[in-house]
């Protein structure tokens, strides 16, 4: 294939060439790391990252007419593509082995100064990064032509370009808080990274927080040690009304009543009253399998107004249960814009708000206090890119679709 | 239908597969494909029984997504067959599919009726089904590399196995992609962005990448032995993301440690 005269036309064509050109940058890379430090993407700033984006876009479009340089001809080569791929496969390779440090310690030893425990501002890494824009930039560009499997080598790739260089070079004007807000007041304030206080363009008051919990599970805990029995292989007793017997160890037992709301009622019993103060409550029966003694109570994992209750079994063995997990959670929200702009939301896991260029997402609440939370936090999301990231992740997806229809084309000479 | 039967419906799928295994090796075609076909039934009866007393999609345990991985590869190496009719693919998924059922047998962790928020999405289903039929494929391929790799060792490679591997991988791709890419969206709605370096992603990157080597490798006809090999380590790698992220040092705090 590879044709044309040896002098005239070299450029590195071999697997072993290119991939001692993506050693060398990586190892310049870390060189430059070791005298200059981490990659700063405050550089990418808007409007940098657009001219840098413009500018791999402008390289590429000069490979068209002049596809036949050396350089364009290398750049869009396929071992330099396995050459670049490799290295961005060892480098998330270290990243995924690696722990990721968040905040380098005031002073770094030899191996912290190399940055790969903060993988995504290491010079190597921005270097295949960029490396991989321009080559997909290249490829996509010189393959643009209106025939079919033209078309499923542009959305793999044009799609693969548009979010990355989206994703990447747009990662310098993302913005990501997390703000607290207590139940009906109003907040428009933030720590920064440096503690420091920000001022966000929009405020959110919080009407109501509610969170809903699954029914709990029943265990056999010893109660000297703490620990769920039998030990190592604990048994666990899911309540659910439709299965009201079960068995933990040696002892079987019944769950005859179970409040999902629950506040103590007269004569030592519990009533169900849905307010936030409540607590789940089973009243459990156990009978002892080999003994057949019987013991019965109410068994409540409890809250900071609920005291805890366990079924007493023998000397060791009590029957308790698991703190309820969240079902979900949600905050009854109303949002402020600086514009003037009022929205009013029920925020919840997986169903965010968008207002203008921000996301609000619900974040979490004071986990120890569970219903009871006196606040309710949510993340504020600013990216001005996500629509080319959206457009490239719909590009990719109509190409894994075009992979999955056609499989690998097969051609006459391979 | 919940545990408690899988341990009466399993073994009889598990016989059937073998027999099915062991019936394409020996030439009973017929037999082969209805014993998988068989096995097959059983185990969906089961999975859909159990998704419907659940109240939620069986998706979220390991013991969980194994009963797919099973399901998948039973399916999918069905379908490779009759598409490309190698005795030793159909026996293989059949063997690897009752590997998983063996192995949720033996060791059926705890598990609860509970679904954190962050996994109650419609991305949920469509996001682990084409994992699990990514994972199926890709396992076929794997094990179809290795086998034309000893052809290739004793002097020649077959072009219709490496017509069948390549469409295997392009296709057991677009389905890891499509895994990804809704991950991707699901994580915007879900945790404020799509991709954030957690080490279950950055090692899903890692194992896009070593399938993506494959496939541009494949253009060229350098280095075959390693190309096809390329297919085992790529495997290893997908099980590492699927399997063993959480065992790493790196995934303390990950959001994607299975329950």
């Amino acid at each position: 294939m590879e044709s044309y005269p040896e002098k005239m036309w070299r450029f590195p064509c071999s697997y072993r060439e290119n991939l001692l050109i993506v050693a060398a940058l990586m190892l310049g890379g870390l060189a430059a790391q070791l005298v200059i430090g981490p990659f700063d993407y405050f550089f990418l700033h808007y409007p940098v990252n657009v001219v840098l984006g413009a500018l791999i876009l402008l390289l590429a479009l000069l490979g068209r007419p002049f596809s036949r340089a050396p350089l364009f001809r290398w750049l869009g080569s396929v071992p330099w593509a396995v050459s670049l791929i490799l290295g961005l496969m060892v480098l998330s390779l270290i990243m995924g082995l690696t722990p990721r440090l968040l905040h380098l310690p005031p002073e770094p030893d030899f191996f912290l100064r190399l940055g790969l425990a903060q993988m995504t501002s290491c010079w190597p890494f921005v270097l295949i990064y960029l490396l991989i824009l321009l080559s997909l930039a290249l490829v996509t560009v010189r393959r643009l032509r209106f025939k079919r499997g033209g078309l499923l080598f542009f959305l793999n790739h044009g799609g693969l370009w548009l979010l990355m260089a989206a994703a990447g070079l747009g990662a310098a004007d993302l913005r990501r808080h997390v703000m607290y807000v207590n139940e009906g007041q109003v907040e428009w304030r933030v720590y920064g990274e440096n503690k420091e206080v920000l001022e966000l363009p929009l405020a959110i008051r919080l009407d109501d927080f509610d969170l809903d919990f699954y029914s709990p599970k029943l265990a056999l805990v010893d109660r000297h040690s703490g620990r769920p029995q039998p030990e190592g292989r604990p048994d666990w007793h899911q309540i659910d009304p439709g299965r009201v017997d079960g068995r933990l160890g040696q002892w079987e037992i019944r769950v005859l009543e179970y409040i999902h709301q629950a506040v103590p009622g007269e004569g030592g019993g519990y009533r169900e009253i849905p307010m936030p103060a409540s607590t789940p409550a089973a009243h459990v029966l156990a009978r002892n399998l080999a003994s057949g003694e019987i013991r019965q109570g109410w068994v409540l994992s409890g809250n900071r107004y609920v005291p805890l209750s366990l079924l007493a079994l023998d000397d060791n063995l009590v029957v308790a249960m698991t703190q309820p997990e969240p079902r979900r959670f949600s905050s009854k929200i109303k949002v402020y814009t600086r514009e003037g702009q009022e929205r009013e939301a029920a925020l919840e896991v997986n169903h965010p708000l968008k207002i203008g260029p921000w996301m609000i997402y619900q974040y979490g609440y004071d986990q120890a206090s569970g219903r009871l939370s006196p606040y309710s936090s949510f993340e504020l999301v600013y990216d001005p890119w996500l629509l080319p990231v959206q457009a490239g992740l719909i590009l990719l997806a109509a190409g894994a679709l075009g992979l999955i229809w056609q499989g690998r084309r097969r051609r006459a000479a391979v | 239908m919940t545990w408690t039967e899988f341990n009466y419906l399993a073994p009889p799928a598990v016989g059937l597969w073998w027999l099915s295994a062991a019936a394409v090796m020996r030439g009973r075609r017929r037999l082969a494909e209805a014993a998988l076909l068989a096995g097959l039934a059983v185990f969906t009866v089961f999975v859909a029984a159990f998704w419907r007393d659940l109240g939620r999609p069986p998706m979220r345990t390991m013991g969980e997504t194994r009963l797919w991985y099973s399901l998948f590869l039973s399916g999918a190496g069905y379908l490779a067959y009759r598409r490309w009719p190698y005795p030793w693919l159909l026996a293989f998924s059949a063997l690897l599919a009752s590997v998983f059922a063996i192995i949720n047998l033996l060791k059926p962790e705890i598990h609860s009726q509970a679904l954190m928020p962050a996994l109650q999405s419609v991305y949920f289903i469509p996001h682990v089904t084409v994992y699990m039929l990514a994972y199926a494929l890709l396992g076929v391929a794997a094990m179809a590399g290795l086998v034309q790799l000893r052809r290739l060792k004793r002097g020649q490679a077959d072009p219709e196995l490496y017509a069948f591997l390549d469409n295997v991988v392009y296709v057991g791709f677009g389905f890891l992609m499509l895994g990804l890419l809704s991950g991707a969206a699901w994580a915007k709605e879900a945790w404020g962005h799509y991709w954030s370096w957690d080490p279950k992603e950055t090692w899903a990157l890692v194992t896009a990448s070593a399938y993506l080597l494959y496939i541009h490798m494949r253009l060229k006809d350098i280095r075959p032995r390693l190309t096809l090999g390329l297919l085992s380590l790529a495997l290893l790698l997908l099980m590492i993301t699927w399997l063993g992220v959480s065992y790493l040092p790196s995934a303390q705090g990950s959001v994607h440690v299975y329950s």
